[in-house]
């Protein structure tokens, strides 16, 4: 049987599907999530200013970024026998709808600890102008009992 | 059950009871909810942010795979989140800014759980003329077994 661990190197490549962001995919995940905050919801309140930031009208959740990183993560582990152990995120632009992003990763190392083997990667999230909308890292754990 | 009857979706609801950063005690344990996962509720997540896998929603699929049935998509805590915290809790407060978090997961959450979240500020400071707040959350299931922590920092409204 063929180690997939063993086989991945730095610099490899994962890409998750585009998603279309619109006022109907960001209220679905209100829907979903339950975080119903007007920055969601309310386009007259997001005219306002909201101590040095103004958004101009509503913007997608952060966490519909982590989202999908982590689905990226998920249909990439677990069939190669991994399991997505950590993701973390920070958010770079606020998205809108209208726009399309798209979540990538790239392998930035491999370590293999006392009990097990670990995949470390560089995460993103991309606009359709290129631009960076979220960044972070994630961890994947290939379990040593999975590779026998 | 202890779950809400109701989930109140009017954010500015009883928003003056809610604790501005000033009154946040880092340290402080906050009020939180037993919340029995459902299938309806993951199928609800799944198609908001266009999970397919089998895992999640086939339950043949799930039963013949690598965890015996069917489980949540790691990120469900976004949905747990919310579904834990009761309404005067300041993670509603209208204006909440994410300015980022970190997870780490051990056991997949699985419909039917009944989860339960320890919660609390770990920390607070201010940073370029913005009020911070450092959250420290971790969801057990019902045999308390850690689902997943998570850390994060939100920038409060002012």
């Amino acid at each position: 049987m063929t180690d997939i661990f063993e086989n991945l190197k730095d610099g490899d490549t994962i890409e998750g599907p585009s998603f279309a962001v619109s006022r109907e995919s960001i209220r679905l995940f209100c829907d979903a999530s339950l975080d119903y905050n007007p920055l969601h919801l309310d386009d007259d309140y997001m005219k306002g200013s909201f101590g040095k930031t103004s958004f101009g009208g509503i913007i997608m959740h952060g966490m519909n970024n982590f989202g999908l990183i982590s689905r990226m993560l998920t249909d990439w582990a677990f069939p190669a026998g991994g399991i997505h152990r950590r993701l973390e995120t920070r958010w770079l632009k606020p998205v809108r709808p209208g726009d399309t992003i798209r979540p990538t990763a790239i392998i930035k190392a491999k370590q293999t600890t006392a009990r097990s083997r670990w995949v470390l990667l560089d995460v993103m999230v991309s606009n359709q102008n290129g631009e960076k909308v979220a960044a972070g890292e994630a961890m994947v754990e290939f379990p040593v009992a999975k590779a026998a | 059950m202890a779950q809400e009857a109701k989930f109140e979706t009017d954010f500015w609801k009883d928003a003056n009871l809610r604790k501005v950063w000033d009154e946040i005690v880092p340290g402080e344990p906050r009020k939180t909810i037993p919340y029995t996962l459902t299938r309806e509720a993951i199928e609800l997540y799944c198609k908001a942010v266009g999970e397919t896998n089998p895992l999640y929603l086939d339950e043949a699929a799930a039963k013949a795979g690598p965890f015996g049935g069917l489980i949540a998509p790691p990120s469900i805590h976004i949905l747990l989140m919310f579904a834990c915290t009761p309404t005067d809790d300041w993670m509603r407060s209208p204006g909440t800014i994410n300015a980022g978090q970190s997870w780490s997961y051990n056991v997949p959450a699985r419909p039917g759980d009944v989860i339960r979240l320890e919660a609390r500020a770990l920390d607070k400071f201010i940073k370029r003329g913005r009020l911070f707040v450092v959250h420290d959350n971790v969801f057990f299931n019902q045999k308390n077994d850690v689902i997943c922590s998570g850390r994060g920092q939100t920038i409060r409204p002012m």
